[in-house]
């Protein structure tokens, strides 16, 4: 599907870790550059097809663990071949770079190459009264990884007082407080739900509230929301 | 003089051998040919240890069988800084106990998993990965909120403890028990912390 | 589900450690997909080979079965040659023993095509075969078999530990022999009469296209070697290239040269994609397009 995914917290790409996700089946390798750029690459070295994930940082380029060839931040290319470390690699040895930014505390991706930047509400969404996020007055939430597919998610979450804005945005109503006794998550003006298709049948829960809840409350804040994802994740995975 | 008796594929062998190596405490090591041989239930080893598994530590003379026990005598007795197993407060040790169980748990499930899965071990493989996927989950949850509060370790907020260490290797082998790490992302960036520690040592499967 | 091919089917693949057999009596395994059961005869002694039959219920005998270096070997079909020959097995002075079965998770034709690889050895297998800044592999030589398959030779890696009786550092003389698409074996100077070889072969079972299990055959020049550090030694080795095995997508070898890219280190895998193309491999392979 040719658009924007969320596919990680920012905060959760760390300098030196890469982070391991999938789009519709395709794994896709998410690291930072030095310079705090995002990459987000198949996960296949070109070489013998070994998942970069399990490879290493290493400055502003990336390892692959089997051959140890090295792959520059930002174009992939490959920049080293221990076995011929003398020659330069040809312009056409690199990783695959998908289209990659940072949005409303998320990294993003695309399968196919995009120029834009994702939007929430998304463009092209049913016609519902959200507040759009407004960057640095965002919480992002816990992401909930679920073993089902985007549908059984999405219905379960459509249980709650919840809109669906477009197959895979959803949000939360304002003073949505069913089933939340926690202070700190009622009164909140909205909930996104972000929808990450992984698998077939493998799905991420993202959540983003449209708010930055107070430090005094954060980790409670966090917690509630995290128990209640939980709960959908159970509900969703018993009734597979 | 510490003699280990292990197998280098085990991975309660192997975070007997990591925290020695951490505590940079020397020892010997006698391998058991525990495949293809089953030396483990041989019966001079069973005379070591009747339970017929590894490893099993001898210090001096002194026998103690079960990794996660030998985890808490090492810290105990060779540890100067007695970080890696505080005990002076009931509460922080219980808890540090509570995951040293967490770690058998790991090791009944995603360990077995990893035997059945390369040694042909019978195992109910489906039972074995459920249980393994609720345990990370859990691990998951936590070191994602210990994030949250600024810490960086199972138990602890500055430094890492025996629950990092008995937990560690069955976690990071989980992929071969055909249990894939791709939905924990907290459990990732902390094997990440875990193989930065000055005088980490690998095993085969993990780098 | 179309039948596999001739090549395969029609000959000989290992499918258990005869040790193991003995001492469990019964095992249960897979071939080319195929499920069987091993069982020991109590009363005679032999081996029953047992197939699961694909149209009824029950199993079937499997006719073609044999016990050579320490395994059972198993053909589903009707043997169009004999099993491998190492003739250095033969030897008297050698030990040869089996360094254990596992089981990993990818096309057995990965598991053959890593055997041969060996710019992985620095990085791999750091500090035993190979390392750096030892990364450079110089041009080797590739050529077919008459049999079938492909032979490597000149091939030369600096290895601080080659094996569990070196005691220093040497740059280590490979041979490399294909000699079933799914059978591999490799030649090494022996660290103390570095003119003979040491052999260590692959006998891989295809499982199924996306798995397999690996046996591994050692034949060493004795030179204090022991056969458990031999064993240990193999196991320690396999189980680094495990993971790295496991983590390769796809699982299957794809045979295009498009498919994947290989520099002039990997002159002996693109031989050996070329081999199994032209043979008409397909079972663990990706044909080409």
């Amino acid at each position: 599907m040719d658009r924007w995914f969320p596919v990680a917290r920012s905060e959760e790409v760390r300098p030196g870790h890469v982070f391991q996700t999938s789009l519709l089946g395709q794994e896709i390798a998410v690291w930072r550059g030095r310079s705090g750029a995002v990459n987000a690459w198949e996960n296949r070295c070109p070489h013998r097809g070994v998942r970069l994930s399990i490879g290493e940082q290493i400055e502003n380029e990336l390892r692959c663990r089997y051959h140890g060839w090295r792959f520059a931040s930002g174009s992939g290319q490959c920049t080293h071949i221990p076995s011929h470390p003398t020659q330069k690699p040809g312009a056409a040895l690199c990783a695959t770079a998908y289209s990659s930014t940072e949005r409303y505390g998320y990294v993003w991706a695309s399968l196919q190459p995009r120029d834009d930047v994702p939007s929430l509400p998304p463009e092209g969404s049913v016609a519902v009264a959200v507040t759009p996020p407004v960057e640095g007055a965002i919480t992002t939430l816990r992401s909930v990884y679920v073993a089902a597919s985007l549908e059984a998610v999405a219905e379960r979450l459509l249980l709650g007082r919840v809109a669906r804005l477009d197959a895979y945005t959803l949000v939360t109503e304002a003073y949505d407080t069913a089933g939340v006794d926690d202070a700190a998550v009622a009164n909140i003006d909205s909930v996104y739900w972000l929808l990450q298709p992984l698998e077939p049948c493998a799905t991420v829960i993202h959540g983003l509230v449209g708010k930055l809840i107070p430090a005094a409350q954060r980790l409670a804040g966090l917690r509630a929301y995290n128990a209640r994802l939980i709960g959908v994740r159970d509900a969703v995975e018993l009734a597979r | 003089m510490i003699t280990l008796y292990d197998y280098e594929l085990s991975g309660n062998c192997y975070k007997v051998r990591l925290l020695l190596h951490l505590l940079q405490v020397g020892f010997a090591r006698r391998e058991i040919d525990f495949h293809p041989g089953r030396e483990h239930q041989s019966p001079w080893f069973l005379a070591l240890n009747p339970l017929g598994q590894l490893p099993v530590l001898d210090d001096d003379g002194w026998i103690l069988r079960d990794a996660q026990a030998i985890l808490v005598y090492l810290a105990g007795r060779y540890d100067p800084t007695q970080r890696w197993c505080p005990r002076e407060d009931a509460a922080g040790l219980a808890t540090l106990v509570s995951w040293l169980s967490f770690a058998d748990g790991l090791t009944a499930t995603a360990g077995l998993a990893r035997l059945h899965d390369t040694l042909f071990y019978a195992a109910d493989i489906e039972q074995c990965r459920r249980g393994a996927h609720r345990a990370l989950r859990v691990l998951d949850e936590h070191l994602w909120f210990a994030e949250q509060e600024g810490r960086q370790w199972i138990c602890s907020r500055e430094a890492p403890t025996i629950a990092d260490i008995a937990c560690f290797p069955t976690v990071m082998l989980s992929e071969e028990g055909g249990i894939s790490r791709l939905p924990y992302p907290a459990i990732r960036r902390w094997t990440d912390r875990v193989r930065r520690l000055e005088g980490f040592v690998t095993m085969p499967g993990i780098f | 589900m179309s039948a596999v091919e001739s090549i395969l089917w029609d000959d000989w693949h290992v499918v258990a450690e005869l040790a193991r057999l003995r001492r469990d009596g019964r095992i249960a395994t897979t071939l080319l997909g195929q499920a069987l059961i091993l069982q020991l005869d109590s009363s005679e002694g032999g081996i029953e080979v047992l197939r699961k039959r694909s149209t009824a219920d029950g199993y079937e005998s499997v006719g073609a079965s044999a016990e050579r270096y320490g395994f059972l070997w198993v053909c589903l079909g009707t043997p169009r040659r004999p099993i491998v020959e190492f003739a250095e097995c033969a030897e008297p002075e050698r030990l040869t023993a089996s360094a254990g079965s596992v089981r990993v998770a990818v096309s057995g034709l990965r598991a053959v095509e890593n055997f041969l690889d060996l710019s992985h050895l620095a990085f791999v297998h750091e500090g035993y075969l190979g390392e750096q800044p030892h990364t450079e592999i110089q041009a080797y030589a590739v050529e077919p078999l008459a049999d079938g398959g492909i032979i490597a030779t000149g091939c030369r890696v600096y290895q601080p530990k080659a094996s569990p009786v070196a005691a220093a550092g040497f740059d280590v003389d490979y041979i490399y022999a294909v000699l079933r698409p799914y059978v591999v074996v490799l030649y090494k100077a022996n660290p103390v009469e570095p003119q003979r070889k040491d052999m260590i072969a692959l006998l891989v079972q295809p499982v199924t296209e996306e798995t397999c299990i690996a046996h591994m055959l050692t034949c060493y020049l004795p030179h204090d070697a022991e056969p458990g550090a031999i064993r240990r030694f193999q196991q320690f080795i396999f189980g680094q290239d495990r993971p790295i095995l496991e983590n390769q997508l796809p699982k299957r070898l794809p045979l295009s040269p498009r498919a994947e890219i290989s520099v002039r280190a990997d002159k002996s895998s693109a031989a050996y994609r070329r081999y199994l193309a032209t043979a008409g491999v397909r079972y663990g392979a990706i044909a080409e397009t």
